[in-house]
């Protein structure tokens, strides 16, 4: 939504850092020329990258463990000790079972995907739920909950006379709000919803505000 | 280089599992491809569906030289070391317990770690739409950091809570201890309430 700078010539330039915007651009312009002028750049905020502390603690008490396991009986054997029977079990497995075999198959299937897995974990900046704001202080980098983002736009919405009930989707890039009207024209709710919500969005000061969509209905007549 | 503890686990953890999954895609693919008689290359390690994962021959190949167990056990020796080190490396939160404040006459005073998290928690709770707010020092004695982690009241704005922290507490503790500069990093929570109606 925020394009960093007007984009005069789109097609060739600017193709480094800030391309993803274009898209949301052409969508609901007004309001966020304001926001884009003051908020952005005198360096790109970037997302928050998860140490991935819990992976790595894993596969390293899995690698300690196998390999430990192994290098004890290793020296047991060496040390004239009779192997466990594990390492004996395995050996024969590994040499009696074809490679088609099912069991192996899997295994190989499994392991795979396993490899992938941890691919995503070792490329991919995890922490979805945490959404960078904009830098007010050159010193600080802070993020924003998806949860609390969402819970502070309701309680703006709510606040909107007609408004019965609201919930907020919180996405990275978009806010879809669905509020139930038990009085006042529709038209009038959702004009109202939509503009303190744009106040709202811009309050939390996000890097990048997401889109929003405000949908308003209704009460559902049940009975 | 003068990057936080943190940021150099997170290029360690990042790396080591990147390696670990390209072992397992690559180990795992040559299996499945001579499994599912794919036409693999005559240097591939198992020649077709019928052959096993690891015959005697080849488990035995330099059983008999002298240099095979030696390498064997000090090859594993190493990856279980390292292996500890990392699984240990994950439980380390870089706590600082002190800064280093210069008095500007030559002598150097010690801060306790404690006693600034306690006075920037204190102001960064006193501003208002702060329910609560933690405060972990880290980084090294000359150049501290921080973690925040705010609370924040229903109704309250978080940009404006966000404005707050850096304009004033941080402010205040950099000044109070000396420093040219405190990187911070915060993360900003909500109170979890009930939507209420106000007309």
């Amino acid at each position: 939504m925020t394009t960093p700078e007007r984009p005069t010539v789109p097609p060739q330039t600017g193709g480094t850092g800030g391309a993803g915007e274009p898209g949301g651009a052409g969508e609901d312009g007004d309001g966020v020329p304001v926001l884009a002028g003051a908020g952005t750049d005198p360096r790109r905020v970037r997302r928050f990258w998860s140490v991935r502390r819990i992976p790595a603690a894993l596969v390293a008490a899995v690698v300690l463990g196998g390999t430990g396991l192994l290098l004890y009986d290793v020296a047991a054997v060496r040390a004239d000790r009779d192997a466990m029977s594990w390492r004996r079990e395995l050996a024969d497995d590994l040499a009696g079972r074809p490679l088609d075999d099912g069991l192996t198959v899997a295994a190989a299937g499994v392991t795979v995907l396993l490899g992938v897995w941890l691919l995503v974990l070792a490329s991919t900046p995890g922490l979805r739920a945490v959404l960078p704001m904009r830098r007010a202080h050159p010193d600080v980098r802070a993020g924003l909950d998806r949860e609390a983002a969402a819970v502070a736009l309701r309680d703006r919405a709510m606040e909107v006379s007609g408004v019965q009930s609201v919930k907020v989707r919180m996405g990275r890039s978009k806010v879809a709000v669905r509020a139930v009207s038990h009085f006042r024209p529709l038209d009038d709710v959702r004009a109202d919803v939509e503009r303190v919500l744009t106040d709202g969005v811009e309050d939390l000061g996000l890097a990048r505000p997401p889109a929003l969509t405000v949908r308003v209905d209704r009460p559902s007549k049940k009975g | 280089m003068n990057a936080p503890v943190t940021a150099v686990l997170r290029r360690v953890n990042r790396t080591l599992l990147g390696l670990a999954g390209l072992l397992l895609v690559v180990a795992g693919g040559a299996v499945l491809a001579a499994a599912l008689d794919l036409a693999v290359p005559s240097w591939w390690l198992w020649s077709g569906p019928d052959d096993v994962l690891l015959t005697a021959a080849r488990r035995q190949r330099w059983r008999d030289e002298g240099w095979w167990w030696p390498t064997v056990i000090a090859v594993l020796g190493v990856v279980v070391l390292l292996a500890l080190w990392w699984l240990l490396a994950q439980f380390r939160r870089g706590r600082l317990a002190e800064v280093l404040v210069d008095t500007g006459d030559g002598d150097a005073a010690v801060l306790r770690g404690r006693a600034l998290e306690g006075v920037l928690e204190a102001d960064a709770t006193a501003q208002e739409g702060v329910a609560q707010a933690r405060v972990a020092l880290t980084g090294r004695r000359t150049a501290p950091r921080t973690r925040i982690a705010l609370l924040l009241e229903p109704y309250a704005s978080p940009g404006q809570a966000l404005a707050g922290l850096g304009g004033e507490a941080l402010d205040r503790a950099r000044t109070s201890a000396g420093l040219a500069e405190l990187p911070t990093e915060a993360r900003l929570r909500a109170v979890k309430h009930r939507a209420r109606r106000v007309n």
